[in-house]
């Protein structure tokens, strides 16, 4: 019973979220799409980061293998494969380059992690600059439309849906989500999972993992595939977000943004990535649109030395994890639950036993065992 | 699903020596382990018990000798090939993992259950089947160590017996036939330690496995250990039932540091 009132009430921002295209125009569906791209990244990053507690840097990295190895896969450089396999084999590219790096991801743990993965980013970079058959150079490539079926996600031939025409934002608007929802799915089953509890022993501490009958080695380099997987899925709906793709996008600056959503939504959670993801995503997205309106934010483009609006969005979000990291270490999510907590007690009488679900929480940090040192 | 019915084999020590640079912290200790029984192994601090618990269950590697657990050798294995053989243990300061008693006690379940990475991301039938059935016999070891009541409470809402128990309700998660703890009762106070006393006993008679017992609380050591070796300094001073030990001159050197006067010893 319990578990059908928990499924009716994911129907509902569902139908929302279903709804949307029919009300939004296409400034409003391209924030959301590069929101959900976001959001399937962040979510990947962090299974590897929040969970495993596995620092990476070389997000972007990944991103970058997705997003081009559909480009190349299903252009007319490449073998010119059909859109959808592309994009399957996209993925697994990504997750194969994941892979390739697992003798590192399996042996160095935490920071030193994200140095070595550091070298990944400037590596891929200088890879997407010079070679230029494949690639496209400094200039990228322009990425061909997704084809399911017969069904084309691009601007297509006039198709109206219920009177509202259905160009491209809106085609990949449901695409979109359908690729969000098959993130959830995996990404909480893995997580409320045998592989989910692992990871979390393995961050907490290494030691109790392994005695538990955890593989270390295994699951690090394991963790580090999948988190690679979602990373190449988010690369290549991005690419066909953006119908172009650039070596520049995919820079430290953007695995930077990766790793800011993820603290600013709340470690360990999908819930928190997502909302992480769509605060980063969305915020430079409109405050450029509303720079006149805002105080301080000068113009687009207005180059005389004040702050556009894209820098007063990093100014903006870099104080929102300082704010974060000082007063909700948990982040969005963890600011949710005590809200909900508070609402709880206050809609109950006082002397009523408290729900153990909604007890607030101690934050991740808080919890976190200090690693054992026989 | 069920505990292992079989009487678990022998746990042998044979000649283990252990050094860290220089530092002898193990000297050719050997001992046995009957099935079966509580071997107790004391000795003041620094005598080398953690470093004796971290070559059982494979975290060190011995420079010489063997540890074999019947027809296997443990020595050359991995901890978590040693744990999936079945010997689990206890750590001398709590390490618990984030999440509730159920997660804690589902880590436990890990080597038991196969559900991989795919499986559980596509909620694969058998995969939810699994995780029912193992979280039913967490459950139930729940119950056995008396923490029925907090199987859905954090582990960091816990006290700090309530947190040494959910450690051992996890090792008796992976249905062990050696279980090892280091200094279950230690930082109790009395009323924990005698149900900490009662649960390692019934846990025993119930489900039949062998315990090796790190304690400083003699008074648990003698009530519960079988058998008894004493080590100081690495090496191993002394060796019997608890009444033997309990009597032998090295025994009380190195515990008081008197003279080895065989008169007083009482």
């Amino acid at each position: 019973m319990s578990d059908l009132l928990r499924r009716g009430r994911l129907l509902i921002p569902v139908l929302l979220l279903c709804a949307l295209p029919f009300y939004l125009d296409a400034f409003w569906l391209r924030i959301g799409l590069f929101s959900m791209a976001a959001a399937i990244g962040a979510v990947g990053l962090g299974l590897l980061s929040g969970t495993a507690g596995q620092l990476s840097l070389g997000h972007a990295f990944f991103l970058a293998v997705g997003a081009y190895g559909y480009v190349w896969l299903a252009g007319d450089d490449g073998p010119g494969l059909p859109p959808a396999v592309a994009l399957v084999l996209a993925v697994l590219l990504a997750g194969a380059a994941g892979g390739l790096f697992s003798p590192v991801a399996g042996r160095v743990k935490g920071i030193y992690l994200g140095v070595a993965t550091l070298a990944l980013v400037f590596l891929g970079h200088h890879v997407l600059l010079t070679a230029d058959s494949v690639t496209g150079g400094f200039n990228g490539s322009s990425v061909p439309p997704l084809e399911v079926g017969g069904f084309a996600f691009d601007q297509g031939d006039g198709l109206a849906v219920l009177g509202v025409p259905f160009g491209a934002e809106e085609r990949l608007w449901y695409l979109g989500l359908a690729l969000f929802a098959l993130t959830w799915f995996t990404a909480r089953g893995l997580l409320r999972g045998r592989p989910g509890r692992a990871l979390v022993a393995l961050r907490d501490s290494e030691t109790a993992a392994a005695v538990m009958g955890v593989h270390v080695a295994r699951y690090r380099s394991a963790a580090f595939v999948v988190s690679s997987m979602y990373a190449g899925l988010a690369g290549v709906l991005l690419a066909l977000a953006f119908r172009r793709v650039v070596p520049d996008y995919f820079s430290l600056a953007l695995s930077v943004d990766y790793l800011a959503m993820i603290v600013i939504g709340g470690l360990g959670s999908v819930a928190g990535a997502t909302a992480g993801a769509v605060f980063v995503t969305a915020l430079p997205l409109l405050m450029t649109r509303y720079a006149d309106q805002l105080p301080l934010v000068a113009a687009p483009g207005s180059g005389d030395g004040s702050l556009g609006p894209t820098e007063a969005a990093r100014y903006l979000y870099g104080a929102a994890i300082v704010v974060i990291l000082l007063f909700a270490p948990d982040g969005l999510t963890g600011l949710a639950r005590r809200a909900r907590a508070r609402l709880a007690r206050r809609r109950r009488p006082a002397s009523a036993p408290s729900d153990p679900g909604a007890a607030p929480r101690p934050p991740a940090t808080a919890v976190r065992a200090k690693e054992h040192t026989p | 699903m069920t505990a292992r019915t079989a009487a678990p084999p022998p746990l042998e020590v044979r000649e283990v020596t252990v050094r860290f640079a220089g530092l002898t912290a193990l000297d050719e200790v050997s001992f046995t382990v009957a099935p079966r029984t509580v071997h107790a192994v004391i000795g003041p601090n620094g005598a080398g018990k953690s470093t004796c618990f971290n070559v059982l269950s494979g975290l060190y590697r011995p420079v010489s000798g063997t540890v074999r657990l019947g027809e296997r050798e443990l020595t050359r294995l991995a901890p978590h090939r040693i744990a999936a053989l079945g010997v689990a243990r206890t750590f001398q300061n709590i390490v618990t993992t984030q999440g509730t008693v159920a997660d804690n006690l589902m880590l436990g379940r890990h080597a038991l259950s196969r559900a991989g990475f795919a499986a559980s991301a596509l909620r694969l039938p058998r995969a939810v089947r699994e995780q029912r059935e193992h979280l039913a016999r967490a459950r139930e070891i729940a119950e056995l160590t008396g923490l029925g009541a907090l199987f859905d409470t954090p582990v960091a809402l816990l006290s700090y017996g309530d947190r040494k128990r959910v450690e051992l309700a996890r090792a008796l998660c992976l249905e062990p036939r050696v279980l090892l703890l280091d200094e279950p009762v230690a930082g109790m106070n009395a009323g924990e330690r005698v149900r900490m006393a009662e649960v390692v006993g019934e846990v025993r008679a119930e489900l039949g496995l062998s315990v090796v017992l790190v304690e400083h609380d003699m008074g648990l050591v003698m009530r519960l250990a079988d058998e008894v070796t004493v080590l100081d300094f690495g090496r191993r001073i002394a060796h019997g039932t608890p009444d033997q030990v309990r009597r032998d001159p090295e025994v009380l050197r190195a515990y008081l540091g008197t003279g080895a006067g065989g008169e007083d010893a009482a």
